[in-house]
């Protein structure tokens, strides 16, 4: 396909969007199943808002103000997590509206159900205590990790790595984990003003970082983890790995909840008190945070390794040069590359340069679906790389003098 | 597994169908299984306790006799932990909320510290078809113990027998054991 140039080295070069799934696939069972649970509880959903709203219209407005604001900056950094194939925003939004709207309802009706079971077994004393453990925590993760698994049997081809799940997986439980807060809020906390900023400081500063994202994200990679491997992995080996992160998020969940290393003071008497809460949530959660922080590590390691390895063999066709895939694989390199093009050559060709650098991840897609090398989508992809890379060239200052290849570089 | 044999497009089409019904099914289980199970396991545990010759409470496993309330006032209190359920049965001319309201100004307030009784009553209607009015308090009787939430369930029968339950724990702990104390009071018989 031939992309026209402007002598001015503008170009345009539309993002290939041919191989995206959105999140609307009518031909997918799992899309009717997910848009069906959603419509359904979303009714209920909305109703319980209203009856938040009409006991505290204030209360209410401040406690979602306060959590957007605590929302938008972990949207962005789950969403940009993933360096170098970004998730389809639709599947994204579907991500946190199933954590938002289904897996809270649902989880609602769930921990009632369980609770009465531990009541019954245990005694009320010994329910008091132990429900919230016993319930929340595998009910919770189930409901929501429900939706990833649909979300992936929605989109199975966009689902290539585990990172892809921890990004599904922690929107899920960003949305579970802002709509619960506003019940806690309302409900807990009373609805006031100042009890509002009571449970913003105890349920989102002090203890936001440990809750449903890290615990939905983990079993999302579990998930992701089944999905991806199909065809090098055997189904025993997908099956334990993807359980038993399942079984650690749940765990992480279940020491929360639980009444163990409970520092939390029943009471808040003084400044003591308040600084002692942030301290008990971080004895409680820090060792699950480590957890996570390990295990995205290797799932982004990896993510890399399959990156070098899907475009080794593109190495010096028309897609991507040596020096060009050096960089690409090393995200400073990448960041660096874009700022010194942008200093040499300003900011259209550090944007014209960060197209190109997008388009040779979306050529390692390719080149891992396609059969054969001269596949029409990879012989396609390889032109659309190229026509960039020249783009870019003809822009003044963008290739130094006698550097092939050198404008990536920067 | 999924082949591509004839007919494929049915076997397909069933391979797509298979793991998005099994993620609704594990759902309904994880949502509906403990409302399941506690029916399961709410199963009347030995004799019914009969208060006087008009009242029989089918106690629920786990919940025992602990106390027997003797004179004016024929009573039983069945126990499980720390939640309770008070019987009582006496002739009574007013309806199901006179009842409860005396039962709240003659038995309640005379013994507590401090009481809060909700301001209205909502009706119930017990499996034996008998209707009743409920209402709640919170309060604490007598010094150092912990405040109490209760429900109270009040009927009256046609014959003029009135009863009364008072379902009770410490604040914060009666959702623990309310669902078998209206368990117990829907299937009691009241003759």
């Amino acid at each position: 396909m031939a992309v026209p140039t402007s002598p001015q080295g503008s170009v345009d070069v539309r993002p290939h969007r041919g191989r995206r799934i959105p999140l609307l696939r009518f031909d997918q069972p799992a899309f009717w199943f997910y848009a069906a649970i959603v419509v359904v509880t979303g009714w209920y959903a909305i109703s319980r808002q209203n009856v938040f709203h009409h006991i505290s219209p204030s209360g209410w407005v401040l406690s979602w103000a306060l959590l957007i604001i605590y929302a938008l900056p972990v949207f962005l950094a789950v969403y940009f997590l993933d360096l170098y194939e970004r998730e389809p925003m639709s599947l994204v939004i579907a991500s946190l509206v199933w954590g938002a709207v289904a897996a809270t309802t649902l989880a609602g009706l769930a921990d009632q159900g369980w609770g009465l079971v531990v009541a019954r077994l245990g005694g009320p004393e010994f329910a008091s205590r132990w429900t919230a453990a016993l319930t929340a925590p595998w009910a919770e993760e189930t409901l929501k990790v429900a939706g990833v698994v649909l979300i992936c049997l929605i989109g199975p081809s966009r689902v290539d790595d585990m990172m892809d799940g921890f990004v599904f997986g922690a929107m899920c439980g960003l949305g579970f984990a802002v709509v619960e807060d506003v019940f806690y809020f309302i409900g807990v906390f009373g609805g006031t003003t100042s009890g509002v900023f009571e449970g913003f400081y105890v349920r989102v500063v002090s203890s936001g970082l440990y809750g449903h994202v890290m615990y939905t994200g983990l079993a999302g990679m579990g998930v992701a983890y089944f999905f991806a491997r199909r065809g090098d992995t055997s189904l025993r080996r997908r099956v334990g790995v993807g359980v038993g992160l399942f079984v650690i998020a749940v765990a992480g969940h279940f020491l929360w909840n639980s009444p163990w290393l409970d520092l939390f003071p029943a009471a808040t008497h003084g400044v003591g008190d308040w600084l002692l809460i942030p301290v008990a949530a971080a004895i409680k959660g820090l060792p699950l945070v480590a957890f996570v922080v390990v295990a995205v590590w290797l799932g982004r390691r990896r993510e890399r390794r399959w990156l070098k390895a899907a475009l080794s063999s593109e190495v010096d066709l028309p897609g991507i040069s040596a020096t060009e895939l050096g960089i690409l694989v090393d995200p400073a390199a990448r960041k660096r590359s874009v700022r010194h093009m942008r200093t040499r050559a300003g900011d259209r060709a550090a944007r014209l340069l960060k197209r190109l650098q997008r388009e040779q991840v979306n050529l390692a897609m390719i080149r891992t679906r396609s059969p054969s090398d001269d596949d029409p989508d990879l012989v396609r992809q390889r032109k659309q790389c190229k026509s960039i890379r020249d783009a870019l060239m003809a822009m003044p200052a963008a290739a130094p003098a006698g550097r092939p290849g050198g404008a990536i570089s920067g | 597994m999924c082949g591509a044999t004839p007919p494929a497009d049915r076997r397909l089409r069933s391979c797509a169908v298979l793991p998005s019904l099994l993620v609704v099914v594990s759902i309904l289980v994880v949502v509906f299984g403990g409302y399941v199970t506690a029916g399961a396991l709410s199963e009347s545990a030995g004799p019914p306790v009969a208060v006087g010759d008009v009242v029989r409470v089918p106690p629920l496993s786990g919940w025992e006799v602990a106390r027997r309330f003797a004179g004016p006032l024929l009573g039983v209190r069945l126990t499980r932990g720390v939640g309770n359920l008070d019987v009582f049965a006496a002739s009574f001319g007013g309806d199901a909320t006179d009842l409860a309201h005396r039962y709240v100004s003659g038995s309640l307030e005379p013994n507590a510290v401090r009481l809060s009784v909700s301001p209205s009553t909502a009706a119930v209607r017990l499996r034996s078809g008998l209707e009743g009015v409920q209402l709640h308090y919170v309060g604490s009787f007598g010094g150092g113990q912990a405040p109490v939430e209760g429900e109270v369930t009040a009927l009256v029968t046609a014959s003029g027998t009135g009863v009364v339950f008072d379902a009770w724990a410490p604040q914060g702990l009666l959702q623990y054991v309310v669902d078998d104390t209206r368990t117990m009071i829907q299937d009691t018989v009241v003759s």
